[in-house]
């Protein structure tokens, strides 16, 4: 993460009074500043004896030390070929996982982007397959992209405008969409989709398949969206407290439904990379995805109450998780080691939870 | 309010606008299928709806707590398995159920220990432990599963009791209305509504915040436990995947059921229309239509629907 100090705010052209406010504070200590509630810039400092950066730290770590143990024991491990597979593994939980941290950030939750996955791939299926309507590539997918974003941001105004909870209104979508991508499939499964397709999400370019390729830009334009742009001002602000934002004339609706509508447009982008590579299209893609990025998001150390959060540690809490299943293979541990993958992702956020609860403790104890 | 009569009030309810979407729908059933009403039928196919209407309740007073317990699915799973291994050494289905429910209560002491100790949303400890429980499940079954445990054990909770209502009925009914009870006439119901309406306050106030919470908890954990036993008893196989989505269920339950997720207000009879209202309306669509899919569009819309109604209201009461 590159460093810069909280008193150069990103993006303080327009929407910035609440970025000049804080400049004040940058002659504290990023420690005290970014514990209290109240603030609402980017983290910046991301050193490890600061809470904000402890998080990035101690998944890099732990990464690190996996990666360097399991390639200790088996070189294999540490081969181009795996890394190639990790990755594209990874990549559409990370491109997912970047829209899902930007609404919680600001203090709502999407838990539809499973289901929403489904249907966008129904419709993928449906447009393009040489066994359907045969569209071009160059209009299903176009398609495929504008529907996520109308999706996400139908759940957006429902949010905004029906003032319903966001968690109640992305249930609400979750169990709908998923209806509609199973009546969409009708029982069936749908193959055939055009070559170029196919072989972009397999082979790609310079080796690696386009779903990587993606995610990393991606990141770059979320990492630049969040920390250069006054939006990710206002994001963090709006997150922090919705209700000052309102007063210091933020568009709050506007940021909340921009969020949804990115999200959406976000899996639909991974829909496109990722479901090609898949044998065929059925009706239970996507399944438990909502949870696989949550889990991401919040072991990545975003507040779940908004207004705190880093996208690195997003990034690597996605990368940490995928990684589970491919090392449990790889220590050959017994017999399907792998069906513990998910008790050892619990075990992941848990130990992250009270980490978190044990150096808030001792930071109390310095400061009292 | 200004100056309006009792009468607006009740009609404004929340309870209200579920009661005649429920009659509604039962009314254009009847209408379109005649047979569609008959209490035999509506008794037997009532069976599906006991485990998620058990799990219901005590997410009601969770939810009103200002808490959330995603973890009920991953602990039924996690319930199964005990019961099956245990029955497959003791051969005995009284051992089997109380490792169920010792199990069950194990899960929920961790999650109410968790989140009382550390203090943290009761939605991420309960996200980590859900894929916690399920992982254990998992890994413990290694995708066996457990069946034959007897006919006996399969009559238990379906056998017949008094007005026909089976036992794991009147299981339900009953704890429906303990709580509804607890929840509007005994200081332990206040005291939820408090911690749910604000925290800090209630602490400030004397309410014994973290007990509490733990308590709420632990019961989930016994709660989810009695619905394994039912589930395992029903469809006689206790495999890992017991239960799963069960979460998602129970809280789009007690949510059309007019509980607030920010805590602080709800009703046990607002969660029971909203359980008859999903579960009707799943008949309906599975009996008229004959396709399956349609119950979740009619559900997820019905519960942005109401949700954003409840919100009108209480705009307009403002």
């Amino acid at each position: 993460m590159t460093r810069h100090d909280p008193g150069n705010v990103p993006g303080s052209d327009s929407g910035s009074d609440s970025g000049r406010d804080s400049g004040c504070d940058s002659g504290q200590d990023t420690r005290s500043a970014s514990s209290s509630p109240g603030r609402m810039l980017y983290p910046a400092r991301s050193t490890w004896r600061s809470p904000a950066g402890a998080r990035e730290f101690g998944l890099a770590l732990l990464l690190a030390g996996i990666v360097g143990v399991v390639g200790f024991c088996d070189p294999v491990f540490l081969s181009g070929v795996v890394w190639r597979d990790i990755l594209v593994r990874c990549a559409p939980a990370i491109i997912v996982s970047c829209g899902v941290m930007i609404v919680v950030v600001l203090g709502e939750i999407d838990i539809s982007v499973g289901s929403m996955m489904a249907l966008l791939a129904a419709l993928l299926g449906k447009t393009i397959s040489s066994h359907e309507l045969q569209w071009s590539s160059w209009a299903g997918i176009p398609l495929v992209l504008l529907s996520g974003a109308a999706i996400g941001c139908v759940t957006g105004v429902v949010v905004t405008v029906g003032r319903v909870p966001s968690i109640i209104a992305s249930l609400g979508m979750l169990t709908l969409l998923r209806g509609f991508a199973t009546l969409a499939m009708g029982g069936k499964n749908i193959d055939g989709l055009p070559d170029a397709v196919v072989q972009a999400s397999k082979t790609g370019w310079l080796g690696v398949p386009i779903g990587p390729w993606t995610a990393l830009l991606v990141v770059l334009a979320t990492y630049f969206l969040l920390t250069r742009t006054a939006i990710g001002v206002r994001i963090y602000a709006t997150g922090s407290h919705s209700d000052s934002a309102g007063y210091a004339g933020l568009p709050v609706r506007g940021l909340r439904v921009f969020a949804f509508c990115y999200a959406g447009f976000l899996t639909a982008v991974a829909t496109v990379v990722d479901v090609p590579r898949l044998p065929k299209i059925e009706a239970g893609i996507g399944n438990e995805l909502e949870l696989f990025v949550i889990t991401s998001v919040v072991l990545g150390g975003v507040s779940i109450s908004g207004g705190r959060g880093r996208l690195s540690g997003v990034v690597l809490a996605v990368v940490l998780l995928t990684l589970v299943r491919p090392v449990l293979t790889f220590l050959n541990v017994g017999e399907s080691a792998e069906k513990w993958t998910k008790a050892i992702h619990g075990l992941f956020i848990l130990l992250a939870v009270i980490s978190d609860r044990f150096s808030a403790t001792m930071d109390q104890r310095r400061e009292s | 309010m200004n100056g309006s009569s009792g009468w607006r009030r009740i009609a404004m309810s929340q309870e209200m606008i579920l009661a005649v979407i429920l009659a509604g729908l039962l009314a254009v059933a009847s209408w379109l299928m005649p047979r569609f009403l008959e209490w035999q039928g509506q008794l037997n196919l009532s069976r599906q709806l006991w485990e998620t209407a058990l799990i219901s309740m005590g997410m009601t007073l969770v939810i009103i707590a200002g808490g959330i317990d995603l973890s009920v699915g991953a602990i039924m799973g996690l319930c199964a398995i005990a019961f099956g291994i245990c029955h497959q050494f003791t051969e005995s289905v009284g051992w089997a159920s109380a490792a169920c429910l010792l199990t069950g209560i194990g899960c929920g002491a961790c999650n109410g220990g968790l989140i009382a100790a550390t203090g943290v949303h009761p939605l991420i400890v309960t996200l980590a432990t859900m894929a916690a429980f399920r992982g254990m499940a998992e890994g413990i079954s290694q995708g066996e599963s457990y069946s034959r445990f007897g006919e006996d054990f399969a009559r238990v909770f379906a056998s017949q009791g008094p007005f026909g209502i089976a036992v794991g009925g009147w299981i339900t009914v009953t704890l429906a209305i303990v709580l509804a009870v607890v929840l509007s006439q005994t200081r332990w119901g206040r005291y939820l509504r408090a911690v749910g309406g604000n925290e800090r306050a209630a602490q400030f106030a004397g309410v014994p915040v973290e007990r509490l919470k733990f308590t709420l908890y632990l019961g989930m954990g016994l709660l989810s436990a009695c619905a394994t036993l039912i589930y395992v008893a029903r469809f006689d196989t206790a495999k890992a995947d017991a239960g799963r989505g069960m979460e998602l269920e129970v809280i789009t339950a007690v949510v059309l059921g007019g509980t607030s997720v920010f805590g602080g207000s709800g009703q046990i009879r607002g969660t029971v229309l909203g359980l008859l209202l999903i579960h009707e309306t799943r008949l309906f669509a599975s009996r008229y239509w004959r396709i399956d899919e349609l119950r979740q569009i009619v559900i997820g819309c019905l519960l942005i629907g109401a949700v954003a109604a409840y919100q009108a209201v209480r705009k307009s009461k403002v």
